[in-house]
């Protein structure tokens, strides 16, 4: 029975418990990616970041590259959650976790998705300095 | 007929707008009433912009309908 979920959240996301939520029977390794609010980005400090996200569109691109991604890799749950709103340095901004038989499949598929959400999912992160702020286009 | 559109971060930003309703001829396709869109709001030009319709990325040769959701946002950055 395939767990995949999928969520928008301004909540703080527990990365544990995404993990363990997608774990079947048959599986023996989830690979999680905790992708969190960077301080210094080229040398520049950010103060905190803000994310929006086009809500019903980007829980319907994750679950399509899920579809995709298990086309290509050995894997079976996957469970994405992203935060929306204002979140500050060391904030988890992003969890992908990914369970598979085997340990391989689930690294290259966590490392694919994240890539790819990155490049499909529509949701904009605003980098705020002490000096200004500015909406990020596409992929630094 | 009338269609929604919605725009998000940087494109609210420049435009003032997060949602606003807009009239259409009948019968036309994505491209040209996402071109319509961003003539309105010129400011716009300033970006490399995506377009989704009903909350799928547009091809383009869609044919736009009576009560549509369309959405004109920038490259993405979320992760």
């Amino acid at each position: 029975m395939k767990k995949d979920f999928f969520e928008l959240t301004t909540e703080t996301i527990d990365v544990g418990e995404i993990a363990r939520r997608v774990v079947p029977a048959n599986c023996g390794a989830t690979v999680t990616l905790d992708g969190y609010v960077r301080q210094f980005t080229s040398g520049r400090e950010t103060l905190y970041l803000v994310y929006e996200g086009y809500e019903p569109m980007a829980l319907k691109e994750m679950e399509k590259l899920v579809g995709k991604a298990r086309g290509q890799f050995e894997i079976e749950n996957v469970g994405i959650a992203h935060r929306l709103g204002k979140l500050e340095i060391g904030e988890t901004s992003v969890c992908i976790a990914v369970a598979a038989p085997h340990r391989r499949a689930a690294f290259e598929a966590c490392e694919w998705l994240i890539k790819e959400l990155k490049r499909t999912v529509p949701i904009w992160k605003k980098e705020v300095y002490r000096d200004g702020e500015i909406w990020i286009e596409g992929e630094k | 007929m009338k269609v929604q559109v919605l725009f998000f971060g940087a494109t609210a930003d420049e435009t003032g707008e997060r949602e606003i309703e807009i009239s259409l001829e009948e019968n036309v396709k994505a491209n040209r009433a996402f071109a319509e869109i961003v003539e309105n709001f010129p400011q716009l030009k300033n970006h490399k912009l995506l377009f989704a319709l009903n909350q799928e990325y547009v091809g383009g040769d869609e044919i736009i309908k009576d009560g549509d959701e369309l959405a004109v946002f920038t490259a993405v950055s979320g992760g």
